[in-house]
């Protein structure tokens, strides 16, 4: 029997505790007070290793996020770079048609202008082998009605004549080869010359009398004498003119880019072209100045060169070979 | 005498005692407050798993002493209390000091070193500290706290299996 109470003398401690506890929540419940210094304590002990996991895990996570963010950009990289790679490519493709469409579109309003003479648009495919040759291939052909001496041009200015025809291509000699010629006059004094080539880049005005005023940017047209070009189609302009023996030595920078043509124009017949005002000539070739010049213009500058010719007169005596080129344009 | 005065010690001859270095019981209860408390914050699975009480169960039939498993539940149930916002001290505390006791006093009596034998320990104690917080809460807090759901069944059976690898891995820390 007396050993009892030592026998049961856990359970005592456990309802001790039991209720120790259960009084304190009732008297938690009852004054609805929070015991904060057991919290505290509690919390005081556990945060810091909190902490220190979470910093750790974080830490972890950090490198790891980090490491497989690094190779997923290392990958996007790529496939970013071969994307810009692809981009550029397209862009420039997409120029490339831009810059098709814009001439292609000049081309066909210049076309459209002039529905009284029948062209046919080409494409240069090829050059001349020979560094000293300005000749072109274009794609069109005996198949296309292509002959030998039609008239290629540009919105800008004429570009040559055809001097080879195959059944699909024809070749065209540039008017800046040395094999080449043109009718040509000067625009101002409607004096009439020889347009050839000479090898270089520029032309040269053959035949006019060093006597003969001409100014440097003056706009040399056809003469349409050469019954390949039809008259009044821009060749170029005067690059510079100086006496020579027996002619001037006039250089021309042909109003055509002929170093860089891609799309031109192939009279189908040597007929004229429509005169038309400034302002359809113009709109018939816009950024460009017009091929045809209108009747009242070369008034204009017949009327400026007979002026020009009076004015020589009363301080020098005129060559009288350059006044009827001045006064008497010819159509 | 020695026997009715120290029954957790040596109450059966053939149930061995296990002793622990000093600190290893504190410090690894501590721990166990810790990691519950610090996995909780990474999502729900946490609460599959309850650590302390794994930790209650373990040092009570482990070390047989039903007055240091009584307290070692008292202390861990209290921290857990005073960690969770919610639960006013004395909910975790009541539960756990009963569950180390009887933990301590069934250890003491049976062997609990099978792992099958664990399993159910730890299942078995799992729903009667839940059932011990549940009267807890309808009789003093007045909270409808259900005494079993399936999801308390889930917790119990995740609990068990965990518990069965968690001691033995605690097994390692038996003093030799």
């Amino acid at each position: 029997m007396i050993d009892t109470p030592f026998r049961h003398r856990p359970v005592f401690l456990l309802a001790a505790v039991v209720l120790a506890q259960v009084m304190l929540l009732a008297f938690q419940i009852k004054r609805d007070h929070d015991v904060r210094l057991i919290r505290y304590w509690a919390a005081f002990l556990v945060m810091p290793f909190e902490r220190g996991g979470t910093d750790a895990v974080n830490g972890t996570g950090g490198i790891w996020s980090n490491y497989i963010g690094l190779r997923g950009a290392r990958a996007e990289n790529a496939r970013l770079r071969a994307e810009i790679d692809r981009l550029r490519l397209e862009n420039r493709d997409l120029a490339a048609q831009a810059g098709e469409a814009q001439r292609l579109s000049i081309i066909l309003k210049f076309n459209d202008a002039h529905t009284e003479a029948p062209m046919l648009a080409a494409q240069v495919i090829g050059a001349s082998a020979d560094p000293a040759s300005h000749t072109l291939f274009l794609n069109r052909g005996d198949r296309d009605r292509v002959r030998r001496n039609m008239a290629v041009i540009t919105a800008d200015g004429i570009v040559g004549k055809i001097v080879e025809v195959l059944p699909a291509t024809s070749e065209v000699l540039l008017i800046n080869d040395k094999d080449s010629g043109a009718g040509a006059l000067l625009a101002d004094t409607r004096t009439h010359g020889v347009i050839k080539g000479s090898g270089d880049p520029d032309a040269r005005l053959d035949y006019v009398v060093n006597d003969e005023t001409v100014h440097t940017g003056e706009m040399i047209l056809t003469s349409g004498e050469d019954r390949i070009f039809p008259k009044d189609l821009l060749i170029g302009t005067v690059a510079s003119a100086s006496p020579g023996n027996p002619f001037q030595n006039i250089h021309v920078r042909p109003a055509a880019h002929l170093d860089r043509l891609e799309d031109v124009l192939i009279l189908l017949t040597p007929q004229e072209l429509k005169k038309q005002d400034s302002a359809d000539a113009a709109g018939a070739s816009p950024g460009s100045p017009g091929i045809v010049q209108n009747e009242t213009e070369l008034a204009a500058n017949a009327a400026r060169a007979a002026a020009s010719a009076a004015k020589a007169t009363t301080s020098a005596p005129a060559p009288p070979a350059a006044q009827p080129a001045a006064t008497a344009p010819k159509n | 005498m020695s026997y009715m005065l120290n029954p957790g010690a040596q109450s059966d001859s053939n149930v061995e005692v296990h002793k622990y270095y000093s600190g290893t019981v504190m410090l690894t209860a501590f721990l166990a407050l810790v990691l519950q408390a610090f996995l909780h914050k990474y999502g729900r699975w946490a609460e599959l798993i309850d650590l302390p009480l794994l930790v209650t169960v373990y040092f009570g039939v482990s070390r047989r002493n039903p007055v240091t498993g009584m307290f070692l539940g008292a202390t861990v149930g209290i921290l857990q209390d005073a960690l969770s916002h919610d639960n006013p001290i004395g909910l975790f505390g009541i539960a756990k000091t009963i569950v180390g006791y009887l933990a301590s006093t069934i250890g003491a009596r049976i062997d609990t070193q099978h792992p099958v034998a664990r399993l159910a320990l730890i299942f078995l104690f799992f729903h009667f500290h839940q059932f011990v917080f549940a009267i807890m809460q309808r009789v003093l807090l007045n909270h409808p706290e259900p005494f079993f759901t399936l999801r308390l069944l889930v917790n119990s059976v995740v609990t068990a299996v965990f518990g069965v690898a968690l001691f033995a891995l605690l097994d390692r820390l038996r003093r030799a």
